[in-house]
């Protein structure tokens, strides 16, 4: 029961008109208002049901746990950069950077470049302030890797030899295959940040090979 | 950002962050309406978490004909109105409607004044509240608020004048006084 003064006041109120009640009803309709639970109350619950499945839920690159993403975004530049220096028959950068560190590069292998030095030294060094600013690199050094392959792969002759447009074909095929994997990974995990990488890395590979492919079609 | 298809999809293979993102962009709509249906939070929390398992239950029964919205809407009310029959809130609705009464409360009551119009909600009886919550804020049509109540369109009406006239008699004190506004009715209604 109330018992506040606006049920003195009410004793000699009169009625709302039906338009001011309308008005009232009007607000209220638009009225924005708080769920009733919280997420977790309800996840609870369908937890239990198993309408929530751990599989789709808990999956190990899942946004909420960060530091496995940044693990899987050093992986990938590092198998980045080894594809690439495989790409294009050079050795890789990781074993390069080793080997220059005791001795002059061999003979049979072009130098290694200061950028491919660069990109190993920061694979192992670097230090990032945020998940954010990793995914940045990241993004940045897979769009680089992408036209340096597409840029080695046009200009660089000097390795092929006379079984390389079988060997490259393979390799195209094989590409082929990864991208038609992972078109089809993303088609059920859009957002999903390793499966992009992968198929941004593999589209990169596949341009370049392809190029190769054709050059060597023309005759190695 | 808006739930599409491909997170329905993953809603119902278990997907959870795709489930929130549907609770996050329904809730506020939803539980609104299973609250003022039930005109007690405590209860309307514990029905709004059957009607959220209902519409995840429910998900791979969705053809995309209506809005989502529309659809869990839908499914809330329905699930709202049985939960409350089963606790005999609503069974009292088709006695009174045959009292042809939709005010329950004592004499004491009707100088009480509601501070706002959920509190005045719930001063109505569950039967009135509900065909008013239905009709007026949740805009369905007398038969409809038929079909889910199990009245005719016609009690459905009567029900709805009765609530209206008493809500307009627990707000009055809500506009603004003066010999023009309450002989014309056309004052200043104060934020509610």
């Amino acid at each position: 029961m109330n018992h506040q003064p606006s049920q003195e006041r009410g004793k000699d109120m009169s009625h709302l008109s039906e338009e001011q009640l309308d008005q009232i009803i009007a607000v209220e309709r638009s009225r924005e208002q708080e769920p009733l639970n919280e997420w977790r109350t309800i996840a609870a619950r369908a937890r239990e049901e198993g309408l929530i499945r751990e599989s789709q839920s808990s999956r190990p690159w899942s946004s909420s746990q960060p530091w496995l993403q940044a693990a899987a975004a050093i992986l990938l530049l590092i198998g980045g950069i080894a594809i690439g220096r495989t790409t294009i028959a050079l050795p890789s950068a990781l074993e390069s950077s080793a080997t220059n560190t005791a001795a002059a590069p061999t003979p049979s292998a072009p130098p290694i470049s200061p950028a491919a030095n660069r990109a190993a030294a920061t694979a192992g060094t670097a230090s990032f302030a945020s998940v954010d600013e990793a995914a940045d690199a990241l993004n940045r050094a897979v769009l680089e890797y992408q036209r340096a392959s597409q840029y080695i792969a046009a200009s660089n002759t000097t390795t092929r030899t006379t079984d390389s447009a079988e060997y490259y074909s393979a390799r195209a095929a094989a590409l082929d295959k990864i991208v038609n994997a992972t078109e089809s990974a993303l088609q059920t995990a859009p957002h999903d940040p390793v499966i992009n990488q992968y198929y941004l890395a593999t589209m990169g590979a596949r341009v370049a090979t392809r190029q190769m492919v054709a050059v060597g079609s023309r005759g190695f | 950002m808006p739930f599409d298809q491909l997170d329905l999809k993953r809603a119902i293979l278990g997907d959870e962050r795709a489930m929130r993102r549907l609770w996050s962009q329904h809730a506020p709509h939803i539980d609104a309406v299973v609250r003022r249906l039930c005109g007690d939070p405590e209860l309307a929390a514990d029905i709004s978490q059957e009607v959220w398992m209902q519409i995840f239950r429910a998900l791979p029964s969705y053809r995309g004909d209506s809005q989502f919205g529309t659809w869990a809407h839908r499914i809330a009310v329905n699930r709202t109105l049985n939960a409350l029959r089963k606790i005999r809130r609503i069974a009292k609705l088709e006695i009174e409607i045959e009292d042809d009464s939709a005010i329950t409360e004592n004499d004491s009551d009707r100088t009480f004044m509601a501070e706002s119009i959920e509190q005045a909600m719930g001063k109505l009886s569950p039967g009135a509240r509900a065909v008013f919550v239905l009709h007026d804020i949740e805009g369905y049509t007398h038969g409809e608020i038929g079909e889910e109540l199990g009245i005719t369109p016609g009690g459905s009406k009567s029900q709805l004048f009765k609530a209206r006239a008493k809500l307009r008699k627990l707000l009055a004190h809500l506009v603004d006084e003066s010999p023009t506004v309450a002989g014309k009715g056309k004052g200043h209604v104060a934020s509610v």
